[in-house]
């Protein structure tokens, strides 16, 4: 669903959220709902996310409880959904009619608000045909919440594939051709070099000169999904390769080994900043062996001698009513969260530009975590860091389990994100 | 002005031409303390401050380098060190800051100059050209590091020059058999170089190894066939790597001795038949070079070695005469004895192991002789020599007594006397698989109402004895007599586990099914869950998820839900197999 429709519906929608609208059907009969609480007494916060997105696959209709019970759904008591609950092993706590209305009572007086989540978005994955299903944090949390999705890569964005999509995620793509920089660091690795072949014939079969030219182009057609109103979700590196992608507009950013050319000595000077999603005024990287890109990242993972202590990040409070957007995309058991690295692991304050919403700062630190913006029609939100359970991540590292973190608060986040485009939004106001 | 006031002021305005902008007094410490502190441009701006007095100062100059590299301005250092070498052009670690200097400003022709500066001061020495060529592979240059090396070794005339920094090149190449080739004299000459040998060349693929191994067979000394068995021995082959060595052990005994604990280390952690073999062997050679009173704790631990890779008369050979020399350590004499029960035991003669046990009495302390009793009663009851075990146990009443008097009655039948006996040994006695075992014992015999059932301890013995085929058989006729709930259902979920370990899935497919009985709610959940695994094992993945929900959804009181749905998340490929 796109921006446009949610603010051309959003007078239906807050209609529907007056008081003594049932907004779903209601029986007379008791336990006519389930409450998913998604606090602690909930025994598997990240497949709630999934037993709601089923139900609105089935056409079913949900609420989301921002701030109730740390961001609570209220589901239909019906077998389907009972059934899926109970196999899913998530708290559903059955609710009458009276129990309900006491609820929204507390919902109206509080910093709360309830949302109806109403269309299951269609969601794409951005990821090579070889990418395992271990190593990217948001495939790992679609297919243990039993999210569906579908996985896209460059043939399909170049060609104008996006457009069958609600939610497209980026991870650890390198956006501007660079193979994360890792090309001169581990020279002889398979996978570097399977890395290497896959995206240059990639690169070749779409006619473009080289493998950064691609990306640009990629980087592009994802730029203009999101203006044409879709739901950008990146995390790790893809955030700030994306931005500096997009912002090289005519710039020679890329290292010789990946485009036969020098990076351009002026990189810094000459990139074109109105282009870019959320940062503005970065530094670049010179070194083609340093594997990093800008100042954008805070903490600078594979610099050693920039390399920067992983701390915990905290979670703003937004107003509910006021600011639905926000608060759903924070909605969590835990305010604070353990900090997690990845090659792009947080957003340096000073290079985030001042329409950006901060989401979640390290508090006193001089980067922040979670970021989230508009653009055009559309919207993007930016989660720094690879895997939130595997904060050290290292390249062979043993795949996460989310069976044995079913509480997640990190993980929660980027579920928030996959329901966000589900919900009918009043406009954001502030 | 008055000649003590101007000696004042000048001091003063000294002082103060001393002190950076950053307040730091221009030190070394100064400087040292702000690197640590991460306060690199300041530490910079001290190490400036001191070179521009002192430009030969070789602690500064490498400070200054240090600090300029993380902030990204190690090409600044060029100006200072050239003013350092015109000032002290002896220092060879100076020619070494240039050079890394002008590697940074990709200058390899000013590389080449400052080596060959550097190597005309210093005629003889690697470090020219050790250093020219680590400054080129920073610079990822790696062919002007190849030259490097390759001059200083045509210059030096020597073949074992840069025989290390060589041989890492190759790795990184790939070129196993020229680092094995270089490696070889560059351990002979620097000896410490033999860990990184092995670390290095040991990664090589499978394919590559015999070449490594012709390459190091062609070498005729020590050093090569050291390098040969560490690998071999790496590379899963510890007999191999042992044959290797013995072929080029020095007549020195220490030498020796040394190369032999060397292997008998790596083999430490290996636990295969090989490797323990192999063990036993190495230690009996370093036992034969020891003098006696050394030697005989060695030959304790190649008895074990051996007895653990199954080489009894390897073992007995090692531990002859050591348990009844009244020369041997207390120590020695009693794990010899130990050692040598246990040998016997594992030969299964038990009357021999028994006649030695009285006769060793005297020498084993209280505990250890218990230990050993039961051990022979454990082998008594493998033995079926049920009477033989009660015997020899008797009077023990520690919670490992319990046990094995359990497992006694047990296989006699007489399940009310095996379940007080496991009560009493409680969850302490032996190692947690003995727990284990007895707990899955107590949760089949629990909801068997007769208090004798000589059927399924006959069973439950063969079991023991490793016959799983006619306790399966068994253990299918207890429960044809037995309703589900009394037992039937349980009876039939152990037939059905034995069955898939031997790999008759089929039969164990039809034993999980039948004790997924409704009337053994307590039985049917595990059942099913076996059941499913069963299925997911032989890609029936539907009807394991089919299986999965049923139970999730019938028995959502079970214990085993959690693991159910785990298992369910498996079969959909939710979660990653581990």
């Amino acid at each position: 669903m796109r921006r446009r429709e949610f603010v051309v519906r959003a007078c239906a929608g807050l209609a529907a959220l007056a008081p003594g609208v049932p907004r779903l059907p209601v029986s007379g009969r008791a336990a006519a709902w389930l409450l998913v609480p998604m606090d602690d007494a909930q025994s598997d916060h990240l497949k709630a996310y999934g037993l709601a997105f089923r139900l609105l696959e089935r056409g079913g209709k949900a609420e989301w409880f921002l701030n109730y019970r740390g961001g609570a759904f209220l589901l239909p008591a019906d077998g389907a959904t009972s059934r899926d609950a109970a196999l899913a092993g998530v708290t559903a706590e059955p609710m009458d009619d009276a129990r309900v209305t006491e609820a929204r009572g507390e919902i109206r007086n509080g910093n709360m608000d309830a949302v109806p989540l109403e269309k299951a978005p269609k969601v794409a994955v951005y990821a090579p045909p070889n990418a395992a299903p271990w190593d990217d944090a948001v495939t790992m949390a679609l297919n243990y919440a039993g999210i569906r999705f579908e996985k896209i890569w460059d043939p399909e964005v170049v060609q104008g594939g996006l457009r069958s999509y609600d939610w497209l995620h980026l991870h650890h793509e390198d956006f501007t051709g660079q193979y994360s920089k890792f090309f001169l660091n581990y020279a002889g690795a398979p996978w570097l070099n399977e890395m290497v072949e896959q995206n240059r014939s990639m690169a070749r079969s779409l006619g473009f000169p080289s493998v950064p030219a691609e990306k640009r182009a990629v980087a592009q057609a994802i730029g203009q999904y999101v203006e044409r109103g879709g739901f950008l979700f990146a995390m790790c590196t893809a955030t700030e390769t994306l931005d500096l992608a997009l912002a090289a507009d005519g710039v020679d950013i890329a290292a010789s080994y990946a485009d036969g050319s020098p990076m351009d000595r002026n990189a810094t000077a000459a990139m074109k900043w109105d282009r870019s999603l959320a940062f503005q005024g970065a530094r670049l990287e010179l070194s083609p062996t340093m594997p990093v890109y800008s100042d954008i990242d805070g903490h600078q993972v594979n610099s050693p001698d920039r390399r920067q202590p992983l701390g915990a990040f905290t979670l703003f409070n937004f107003s509910a009513k006021i600011d639905p957007v926000a608060t759903m995309l924070v909605q969590n058991h835990r305010q604070a969260i353990p900090d997690f690295y990845g090659l792009t692991t947080s957003f340096t304050r000073r290079r985030l530009k001042p329409s950006v919403t901060v989401l979640a700062e390290e508090t006193g630190a001089p980067w922040v975590k979670y970021i989230h913006g508009e653009r055009g029609q559309g919207t993007w939100t930016f989660l720094g860091g690879h895997d939130p359970e595997d904060p050290q991540h290292q390249i062979g590292d043993a795949p996460t389990d989310l069976s044995l973190h079913p509480h997640s608060p990190g993980y929660r986040l980027i579920l928030n994100n996959v329901l966000f485009p589900a919900a009918k939004k009043k406009e954001l106001k502030t | 002005m008055a000649p003590s006031r101007t000696a004042s002021i000048a001091f003063f305005a000294l002082c103060a031409g001393l002190r950076t902008a950053a307040g730091q007094e221009a030190t070394l410490p100064a400087a040292f303390e702000l690197e640590r502190r991460g306060n690199y441009e300041a530490a910079a701006e001290v190490y400036r401050e001191l070179l521009g007095r002192k430009p030969g100062d070789v602690s500064a100059l490498l400070g200054l380098e240090r600090v300029l590299l993380p902030l990204n301005r190690s090409t600044e250092i060029l100006p200072v060190v050239r003013a350092g070498l015109a000032a002290n052009p002896s220092a060879g670690a100076l020619y070494g800051v240039a050079l890394r200097g002008w590697a940074a400003a990709d200058q390899p022709d000013s590389m080449r100059a400052i080596a060959e500066r550097w190597a005309r001061i210093q005629p003889g020495d690697e470090a020219p050209y050790r250093e020219w060529g680590a400054a080129a592979l920073a610079g990822r240059h790696r062919e002007a590091a190849i030259a490097a090396y390759r001059l200083g070794r045509e210059r030096l005339g020597r073949p074992d020059v840069l025989a290390g920094e060589v041989a890492q090149l190759a790795v990184a190449d790939g070129d196993y058999a020229t680092a094995a080739r270089e490696w070889v004299p560059a351990v002979r000459r620097l000896p410490g170089y033999r860990i990184t040998a092995v670390a290095t060349l040991s990664h090589a693929p499978a394919s590559k190894r015999p070449e490594i191994l012709r390459v190091l067979a062609a070498e005729p000394d020590f050093v090569a066939r050291r390098l040969e068995s560490e690998l071999r021995a790496r590379w899963g082959d510890p007999l191999g790597g042992l044959r290797a060595l013995e072929a080029g052990l020095p007549q020195a005994g220490d030498k020796a001795v040394e190369a032999l604990r060397g292997l008998v280390e790596q083999l430490r952690m290996h636990r295969t038949p090989d490797a323990l073999l192999a063990r036993g062997r190495a230690l009996e050679a370093i036992a034969a070079r020891l003098p006696a009173v050394q030697a005989s704790r060695t030959r304790l631990e190649a008895a074990q070695a051996y007895s653990a890779a199954g080489d009894r008369e390897a073992a007995r050979r090692m531990l002859s005469g050591l348990a009844d020399d009244r020369a041997t350590p207390g120590a020695v004499a009693s794990g010899a004895a130990g050692a040598l029960l246990t040998v016997l035991i594992g030969e299964g003669k038990l009357s021999e192991a028994s006649r030695r046990l009285a006769e060793l009495r005297p020498q084993l302390g209280g505990e250890e002789h218990a230990e050993l009793t039961r051990s022979l009663v454990a082998a008594y009851i493998r033995a079926g020599e049920l009477d033989r075990a009660d015997s020899a146990l008797a009077g023990d009443s520690t919670i490992e007594g319990f046990a094995l008097a359990g497992r006694i009655k047990l296989y006699r039948g007489d399940l009310k006397g095996a379940l007080e006996s496991f009560k009493q040994a409680g969850p302490y006695a032996g190692d947690r698989a003995d727990a284990t075992r007895r707990t899955v014992l107590l949760a089949l015999l629990q909801p068997i109402s007769a208090d004798s059932l000589p059927a399924l301890g006959a069973a439950l013995l063969q079991l023991e004895q490793g016959d799983t085929a006619r306790a399966v058989a068994g253990l299918q006729v207890v429960a044809e007599a037995l309703p589900p709930s009394a037992g039937g259902a349980e009876v039939r979920l152990l037939a059905g586990r034995l069955s898939q370990v031997r790999g008759d899935h089929d039969l164990a497919e039809r034993l999980y099914r039948e004790a997924s009985s409704r009337e053994a709610r307590a039985t049917a959940p595990a059942a099913e869950l076996a059941l499913a695994e069963l299925l997911l094992d032989r890609g029936r993945g539907a009807e394991a998820r089919a299986l999965l929900e049923h139970l999730i959804l019938t028995y959502p009181e079970s214990a085993l839900i959690p693991q159910a749905r785990r298992t369910l998340d498996r079969a959909r490929g939710a979660v990653p197999q581990t």
